[in-house]
């Protein structure tokens, strides 16, 4: 991360609440989208009255933003933790240029340095203030529970009082940071702030807004990709009681004819009678298995180059100890519990938008294009999310809310019903990881040969033709994750990608590309372990000597972090301890590790039992070790650790998305098949802290937990699984 | 237009919608009863769940029109003031993270626990069979509702 401008703002605002002094801290940071992108940044108001509001700059999603910010305030200002109150920022205003974005895992790494900077401004400017008054130096004083106090004395003066002769100082360019043995709340298990809103029924998510007059709409969407309208007859929709109009919706993904009414029932009933006549588009005769069989061909098509080291197709050709294997990963949903959705109110040139994001800008700035106005004229009020998971990184059903709201002149909220949801997405593409490597054995080195074959994320662009003639085109995007950063010392090395595209929308999905990648990649190199009669954690660390980092030029893998991960999985687990003999199950256990972009480190040893006639698959037991370095909140790190475990093993176990003639064929939890109460292992989640300053932790137990899994599956079995997810009918094929 | 009437949280409500509405949107679009969610509307998820009496209820599997006379428990009603031992646990747990389907997970939990005073780690399984959490909170939902369950028997 480097921060290439840096300013502070001061003022001073009249209000009804007294005179306020306010910091801002804009940082422009490394903008790379390909890789992880932190632009951080913070706003502080402290009141007369001791108030200290903080704008929360990364939407809450469940990954605790809400809760880590006002930590990190509270420590590095000296705050009192009882009297923060946690705004959340909306795109423009005083936050133009700053990120609003929320992604990559990066609430905690990509506003915490910011934060701190400006807290530590304003912890000086206070003090400043105080010391003056006092007549004693600076030095002497520190900051707690909401006011400055001066040591040798004892005295102590609350914020409010001092804020208006703070506010005329000036701004210190490099304030002192605190010692980190300081801070009383941060690596402290804080529970969430919103808790008991959310307990008693009164968070407000993108569905809950009401807005007077408004209008509830639903849309009857493309039943096929590339599908177009070509007319409709609304008589029979109108019909339905309390429908007031029905319109053609031009934008967004899944365009459409809307239905709006008094009430979302009313509105799903004149649906349901609309009648709709399309014309089949490129894309109608799209079928995700034929795509699939497509996509094991296109391994055999020169890639790009991912990753070079020795002479691997050589080494190779002289081998005779060879193991092959081809790994597929399918379409996913994103499947959050609340669906899209979102409240538009165009009027007056102005435009009012409630939306459940993670990416504000994008929505601000595509409503100010959809009215031909500007976006200082469009406020994105940004509710809680019920569930994000990558999906709410697109606003394609944002402007749909303003072309209805500006058609008919009222508030508009539109639902995705969850069929609507399940279809529309911006769907986990499949990936194919094509491996073979030698055999070790003692003074012969490594040969890795990987070909991995998947669509490029539409964030991320489709390479040119020239990108294709440098080598480094992908290294400079450290893309694909998990192959890319493959972190093990293989002498002779040999990675390449091929993009391979369908009409099918793609976008990130919690842990973006390395699922598919590392499920192929710790899967092989269990496979490798036990072909070579080696143990599959030694193997690991093995493969990870000397124990050093590893640097490729946009990331660094540190080696010796995932070591030690390994090495506390191993104890944690009781790795080679003798698993017990049960009647009807056999019984495994399987180990897999992950750097997730370069900050975050996580080892998981799966716990499996398996029917003795493979009927059945139960995932006892999930140990997990996370290092994301500096553990902001504890707790917060567990419940992601956990959440992410459960996110992983849905796409092991359970559902994934089949496409037949250009239409997504589930429809809800029903045929979408995710982890519930009952197939819910145990789950251990144990943090190592391997770096003084904060890593992201919301994605990175996801990748580990399909290979973990898999390879329990073959240990307790004998059956290798190599297309996820992992089924007793696979078992029984295998 | 057909009128309709039900107890909600212990107060008469009078409603004119079509007799086929689902209860989940008379709750949420006429009564502004926001804390039941929508999930699916088709009874697969349980973001919906209300109690009818003591029992639940998916709210969107329930028309007004079966629900007219009857009375009926939100989320909004289950305590005045979040002090329901259900809700103090989830808090104590620590157990949501979007938050979403947790009224629905917390309605179900409090039916559970006035009839099975002191449930098994299987019965809390098959009673929650019907929930979906994207989040993955299952283990924290098991071990605040044997929070809930140690305080409501002491």
């Amino acid at each position: 991360m480097s921060v290439t401008r840096r300013s502070f703002l001061v003022k001073t605002v009249g209000a009804t609440t007294g005179l306020m002094i306010g910091f801002r801290l804009d940082c422009a940071a490394n903008v790379d989208e390909a890789t992880k992108v932190f632009s951080p940044n913070a706003f502080i108001e402290i009141s007369v009255n001791d108030e200290v509001r903080l704008w929360a700059t990364r939407s809450e999603m469940g990954q605790g933003v809400r809760t880590l910010l006002p930590m990190v305030l509270a420590d590095e200002l000296g705050a009192d933790w009882n009297r923060i109150i946690v705004e959340q920022a909306s795109p423009g205003g005083k936050f133009t240029g700053v990120r609003l974005r929320t992604s990559g895992s990066g609430s905690a790494v990509g506003t915490w340095h910011t934060l701190r900077v400006a807290a530590a401004a304003a912890r000086e400017m206070l003090i400043a203030a105080a010391a003056e008054r006092w007549n004693v130096p600076p030095s002497t004083c520190d900051t707690k529970n909401g006011g400055v106090i001066h040591r040798p004395s004892g005295r102590a003066i609350q914020f409010g009082e001092i804020v208006i002769a703070a506010a005329k100082l000036p701004v210190p360019k490099s304030p002192a940071l605190r010692d980190p043995k300081d801070f009383s709340l941060i690596g402290k298990p804080i529970r969430r702030l919103d808790g008991q809103a959310i307990v008693t029924g009164r968070a407000i998510y993108g569905m809950d807004v009401k807005r007077p007059e408004m209008l509830y709409a639903v849309l009857a969407r493309r039943p096929s990709f590339g599908a177009k309208l070509v007319s409709f007859d609304s008589e029979q929709a109108m019909r339905a009681r309390g429908v007031r109009h029905v319109l053609p919706v031009t934008t967004g993904i899944a365009t459409g004819v809307a239905v709006l009414a008094d009430g979302s029932w009313a509105a799903l009933k004149g649906r349901a009678a609309l009648q709709i006549r399309w014309s089949a588009g490129e894309g109608a005769a799209f079928d995700s298995d034929r795509f699939s069989a497509d996509m094991q061909r296109g391994a055999l098509l020169p890639g790009y180059p991912i990753r070079r080291a020795g002479a691997a197709e050589v080494e190779i050709a002289s081998s005779s100890r060879i193991i092959d294997a081809t790994y597929e990963y399918p379409f996913q949903a994103h499947a959050t519990l609340e669906t899209m959705n979102c409240t538009a109110d165009v009027r007056d040139g102005f435009c009012e938008i409630w939306a459940p994001t993670q990416c504000p800008e994008v929505a601000q700035q595509e409503t100010a294009k959809l009215l031909g106005i500007s976006e200082d004229k469009v406020r994105v009020n940004i509710t809680l999310l019920g569930g994000g998971f990558g999906r709410r990184l697109f606003a394609d059903y944002v402007p749909e809310a303003v072309e209805l709201s500006k058609a008919v002149g009222r508030p508009v909220q539109v639902l995705w019903t969850r069929e609507d949801d399940m279809k529309y997405g911006f769907f986990q593409p499949p990936d194919i990881e094509v491996l073979r490597a030698r055999l070790p054995d003692k003074g012969v080195p490594t040969v890795w040969i990987q070909k991995s074959v998947g669509s490029n994320l539409s964030m991320f662009g489709i390479p040119s033709e020239q990108d294709a003639k440098e080598l480094d085109r992908y290294a400079k995007d450290g893309s694909p994750w998990g192959v890319f950063d493959n972190p093990y010392n293989l002498t002779h090395l040999t990675a390449d990608f091929i993009p391979f595209n369908s009409p099918v929308p793609t976008g990130p999905w919690r842990s973006v590309e390395y699922p598919g990648t590392v499920f192929a990649r710790e899967s092989f190199i269990d496979e490798i372990a036990h072909a070579a009669g080696r143990d599959p954690i030694e193997l690991r660390l093995a493969f990870l000597e000397p124990g050093d980092v590893l640097d490729l030029k946009v990331q660094k893998v540190n080696r010796a972090r995932l070591q030690n991960v390994l090495h506390l999985a191993a104890a944690k687990s009781t790795w080679g301890s003798k698993l017990p003999t049960e009647k009807d199950w056999h019984l495994g256990r399987g180990v897999a590790c992950n750097v997730y972009s370069e900050d975050c480190y996580a080892a998981h040893v799966a716990e499996v039992a398996v029917r003795r006639d493979l009927s059945a698959i139960r995932v006892r037991k999930i140990i997990c070790i996370v290092d994301c370095g500096l553990a902001l909140n504890p707790l917060g790190i567990e419940g992601q650790a956990e959440s992410a475990i459960i996110w992983g093993l849905s796409s092991t176990l359970g559902g994934k998305i089949h496409f037949k003639n250009g239409q997504a064929q589930e429809t809800s939890y029903s045929d979408f098949e995710v982890i519930r109460m009952d197939n819910t292992p145990a789950i251990e989640i144990h943090i190592h802290q391997g770096a003084d300053s904060p890593g992201g932790f919301g994605e990175t137990a996801v990748p580990g937990v399909a290979p973990a899994v898999a390879n329990a599956v073959f240990a307790a079995c004998g059956k290798r699984v190599r297309r996820l997810p992992i089924t007793p009918e696979k078992l029984a094929m295998a | 237009m057909p009128n309709f009437n039900i107890l909600v949280n212990g107060s008469r409500r009078s409603v004119q919608c079509d007799a086929d509405t689902p209860l989940l949107w008379v709750l949420r679009d006429e009564l502004q009863l926001t804390g039941t969610k929508y999930g699916c509307g088709m009874g697969v998820c349980g973001a919906c769940t209300v109690h009818q009496e003591n029992r639940v209820v998916r709210s969107c599997q329930i028309s007004i029109h079966e629900a007219d006379g009857l009375s009926f428990t939100t989320i909004e009603g289950l305590s005045l003031d979040g002090s329901h031992p259900c809700q103090t646990a989830w808090i104590e747990e620590d157990v949501a993270q979007c938050g979403y389907c947790q009224t629905g997970m917390i309605m179900e939990a409090a039916a559970l626990l006035t009839k099975t005073a002191d449930p098994t780690d299987a019965q809390i399984d098959e009673t929650f069979s019907g929930h979906v959490c994207r989040c993955g909170t299952y283990q924290r939902i098991r071990k605040a509702i044997h929070r809930a369950a140690a305080s409501l028997r002491s």
